[in-house]
């Protein structure tokens, strides 16, 4: 189980790369909904591998909430493209 | 042994996200950054077993806070210049504003682009509607044609198409540096003395192909 997070974390490092070296604002939102929706499966991973179920009830949320948050930031962004 | 190394990755990756975003510039991709760091940040503590203070983190650190911090940027980090509204053209149903023309238009953008600041364009019906708009600071410039009989107020010579007056003084030192002046003339107007404007312009004559601006 430990080498499945292990590949986890690796495949986590390359959205980071990506936010980390592209200077165009879209490919950072793209980069920031793969690494939300990244963590926050695995922390729904953590919750199974340790069978807490309150990590896994915040897991859930966590990821829905990371969606919202993403569709304001891009709507605001989108926004401020217009003008 | 091996179970206390993925602890210490998951966690190294909090610092290095927080480096990434202390050394961002652009404030915007700051903000998606900031998004990025609560994300991991939520890992970290749900790894930890934190599992009230993961909730807390992607709630508030993440989802309130960049919403509200991306008005903030959005609403404070603009120029707003106002314009002297078109008269509905006849022939062409679209309302929108004459001027400043395009290649002023995109000098203006570039000059503002490069400290992440944005351009927007106020309109109003005359020339003193927007001096009073002025002087109570709901615009920081205006661009009016020197053609117009309306520029005749403002004492602008008309060897320049187009004249920009602001209130502050850094807009007025970063369009000297940016804006050719053949494109336009600027002056800087002290805040409480709207009367007293010190007119700066070139001496040079525009073209004939900047003269059609």
């Amino acid at each position: 189980m430990n080498f499945v997070f292990f590949a986890m974390f690796l495949i986590l490092l390359i959205p980071i790369y990506e936010a980390w070296q592209d200077e165009y604002i879209w490919q950072k939102m793209l980069a920031f909904a793969s690494i939300a929706t990244k963590t926050s499966i695995m922390i729904l991973f953590i919750s199974v591998l340790r069978d807490d179920w309150m990590i896994g009830v915040v897991g859930v949320i966590i990821l829905s909430v990371g969606n919202a948050a993403l569709m304001l930031l891009a709507h605001v962004i989108r926004r401020m493209n217009e003008l | 042994m091996s179970d206390e190394f993925y602890v210490v990755a998951i966690a190294a990756l909090l610092p290095l996200t927080a480096l990434m975003l202390v050394l961002q510039v652009n404030p915007y991709n700051a903000l998606v950054i900031r998004g990025i760091l609560g994300a991991v940040a939520a890992l970290v503590y749900a790894l930890f077993g934190a599992a009230d203070v993961a909730l807390t983190e992607a709630l508030v650190g993440t989802m309130l806070s960049i919403t509200l911090y991306a008005v903030a940027v959005r609403s404070s980090m603009s120029m707003r210049l106002g314009v002297i509204a078109a008269e509905p053209h006849p022939d062409n149903e679209r309302h929108d504003i004459p001027y400043p023309p395009e290649p002023l238009l995109s000098a203006l953008r570039h000059m503002l682009d490069q400290h992440h600041m944005r351009l927007e364009r106020v309109a109003y019906p005359s020339l003193p509607a927007l001096r009073t708009a002025l002087r109570n600071k709901d615009i920081h410039a205006i661009c009016i044609g020197t053609e117009t009989n309306e520029s005749a107020l403002l004492q602008v010579d008309h060897t320049e198409p187009y004249h920009i007056q602001t209130r502050l003084q850094r807009l007025y030192e970063l369009m000297q540096k940016d804006i050719p002046s053949t494109m336009a003339s600027l002056s800087y107007v002290q805040p409480n003395t709207l009367e007293s404007a010190a007119i700066a312009s070139a001496d040079s004559q525009p073209s004939p192909v900047e003269g059609k601006l």
